[in-house]
């Protein structure tokens, strides 16, 4: 057992645990920040996006070891049910969830699209968006919500 | 000084002077016949073509991997608009379907064999080397027939060229032509009749059609294929290419099956998933006749299997062992093995496969027997996914997991303690620039 420090959605958090530990596990079983969800643990369905350091990352593959001082960005940084931010606004308004367990995951990597590159293209959105899954097959609520998100921003990026 | 030989003097200087303007027009008459082509009148009309050859030509671009560059978005095939990074300047794809405007719709077949043969385009201005003229110039004339009816009969698209961004003085087309002199061997292809039937079609379709050489060897510092060193490795958008002769990385033999396998899907058990710029190749080849691409594997496999058996961690079984105490570099492979027992060794370990899909374990990643890191260092930064189609699961992107040092601490100890080999010099360095987007 470490003790690890984390600044995540800009406050500092101290968690003991393994190294080997996903950050995933971190965020839900310690800091019970419920929103990144546990797909596949292989990295293969981005259920678990957050951000770190700006990038998106799947949190399964991420050792909480090598998180260091990076910042630490997830769903519940966007937003909450009674003042949902600008991203969320736009996937409840074109009701991109359906069973909703991808959203979360969905939500981390357009607001990391919209944050590097506040006017993406359509076919922009389609690239970043390719590495996240869902079983319901919302895929085209999905890029229309982060189309609209994107409009709805002005071009002023992701800062929800 | 005597003043009597002033005007001889003079007049000496004066017939120099006239000689040397002269050998100078003499030269740059000669430069201009050299650098000038003539253009090549448009066509009126697109022909009309076979059913039968077209579908041939489908089959020959695939092999010429042709899409590789002039494909960007797939939804516009051949309209072109890649950007090439070559030690010159950034050289952009140009649009080859048959729009009379932006493409290649009025370029006659004889236009279009000349740009194959010679690097010319139909209005005269020479092509830059990117495009690999000095291997199509060997083309069988009904292979560069079919591709005609083949481009000629795609959808035309209105895609203008983008303005390459050529350094100094490169942006000055006419100097392909001195490049010509130099590496444009204008010979038609023989067979060898000491080979096999199948040999012999490996070699056409891998020298001149799938140009495999163009990556596969390394270039001079003109940029042109350095033939005395043929598939020695050579590089392609920043990754190393591997030696495909008696120098081959492979830390395990290749057989000629895994080797066509891996050609037809990306994916050779025990050896490599196709990533970086191979994987666009492979995406083109499962396209081709599949005995084409067996004749591929036949040809290059004769070079491959030129490489010598090597004690290698490759055939050992378990995973990577931890740092010895005594490492001269001991802090930093402790910092490398963390990363692959935290992150890697999820799928990577051995005894993992049957929840992980199979990932390679890592101990048989050619990446890590690569004369430096650059490779590896992309494979972990992107991850690798599979061709369109393929049903294997992905290597997820790490590049924004691992930052530099956590990046450059893996590649070393995966050096040392994967592959066992001696460490990759200026790996930090290496490192960063690979990192880079």
């Amino acid at each position: 057992m470490t003790t690890y420090h984390l600044r995540v959605n800009g406050r500092e958090h101290a968690v003991d645990t393994d190294p080997d530990t996903p950050l995933l596990y971190v965020l839900r079983n310690d800091l019970g920040l419920n929103g990144a969800k546990f797909g596949c643990g292989l990295g293969q369905c981005g259920a678990c996006t957050v951000t770190l350091a700006g990038g998106s990352v799947m949190s399964c593959l991420v050792p909480v070891s090598v998180v260091g001082a990076r910042p630490v960005g997830t769903v519940e940084g966007l937003g909450s049910a009674q003042a949902p931010g600008t991203l969320q606004q736009a996937f409840i308004a074109e009701q991109a969830a359906q069973c909703g367990y991808c959203i979360a995951g969905m939500l981390m990597r357009a607001q990391n699209l919209l944050a590097a590159n506040p006017k993406p293209t359509d076919a922009e959105i389609r690239k970043h968006m390719m590495p996240n899954l869902c079983r319901c097959g919302t895929h085209m609520r999905i890029l229309r919500a982060v189309r609209r998100a994107a409009d709805a921003m002005g071009g002023k990026g992701g800062k929800a | 000084m005597d003043r009597s030989q002033r005007p001889r003097k003079s007049r000496r200087r004066t017939r120099r002077l006239l000689l040397a303007a002269l050998a100078l027009l003499v030269l740059a008459a000669a430069a201009w016949a050299i650098m000038w082509r003539p253009a090549i009148d448009p066509q009126k009309q697109v022909p009309a073509f076979d059913q039968a050859t077209i579908e041939r030509g489908r089959r020959v671009a695939a092999v010429g991997t042709c899409a590789a560059c002039h494909t960007v978005d797939p939804s516009r095939p051949y309209a072109g608009g890649r950007a090439l990074d070559t030690p010159f300047g950034t050289v952009y794809s140009t649009n080859i379907t048959p729009d009379a405007r932006t493409g290649i719709g009025s370029w006659s077949e004889a236009a279009f064999t000349r740009a194959l043969r010679e690097g010319v385009s139909r209005d005269g201005h020479l092509l830059y080397p990117a495009f690999p003229y000095d291997h199509y110039t060997r083309l069988a004339q009904d292979d560069i027939g079919a591709m005609y009816a083949w481009f000629m009969t795609r959808p035309a698209l209105d895609a203008p060229a983008r303005d390459n961004r050529m350094t100094f003085p490169f942006g000055f087309r006419p100097l392909v032509a001195f490049w010509n002199i130099l590496y444009l061997k204008r010979e038609p292809w023989r067979p060898d009749p000491q080979r096999s039937a199948e040999w012999n079609r490996g070699y056409y379709l891998s020298e001149a059609l799938a140009h495999c050489t163009a990556c596969h060897t390394p270039r001079t510092r003109l940029g042109g294929t350095d033939f005395s060193r043929h598939l020695d490795g050579g590089e392609a958008e920043g990754w190393y290419v591997p030696a495909l002769n008696v120098h081959s990385p492979s830390p395990l033999p290749w057989t000629r099956e895994h080797l066509a396998e891996y050609l037809r899907t990306g994916i050779a058990p025990d050896h490599a998933v196709a990533g970086g710029p191979m994987q666009a190749t492979v995406e083109n080849l499962r396209l081709a006749d599949p005995r084409d691409v067996d004749a591929i594997a036949t040809y290059i496999h004769g070079y491959l299997a030129q490489a010598p058996a090597r004690a290698t961690r490759a055939s050992q079984p378990g995973s990577l062992p931890v740092p010895q105490e005594g490492d001269a570099d001991l802090a930093r492979m402790r910092a490398g093995h963390a990363v692959y027992v935290n992150a890697c060794a999820r799928c990577h370990e051995v005894g993992r496969e049957a929840s992980s899909g199979a990932a390679l374990p890592l101990q048989k990643a050619v990446a890590l027997y690569d004369p430096d890191p650059r490779s590896l260092v992309h494979i972990v930064r992107d991850g690798i996914a599979p061709p369109d189609g393929e049903p294997a699961r992905w290597m997820p992107a790490f590049g924004a997991i691992l930052d530099d040092g956590q990046t450059a601490a893996l590649a070393a100890y995966l050096r040392r303690y994967g592959a066992g080999q001696p460490h990759w010099a200026d790996i930090d360095n290496k490192v960063r620039k690979a990192r880079q987007p």
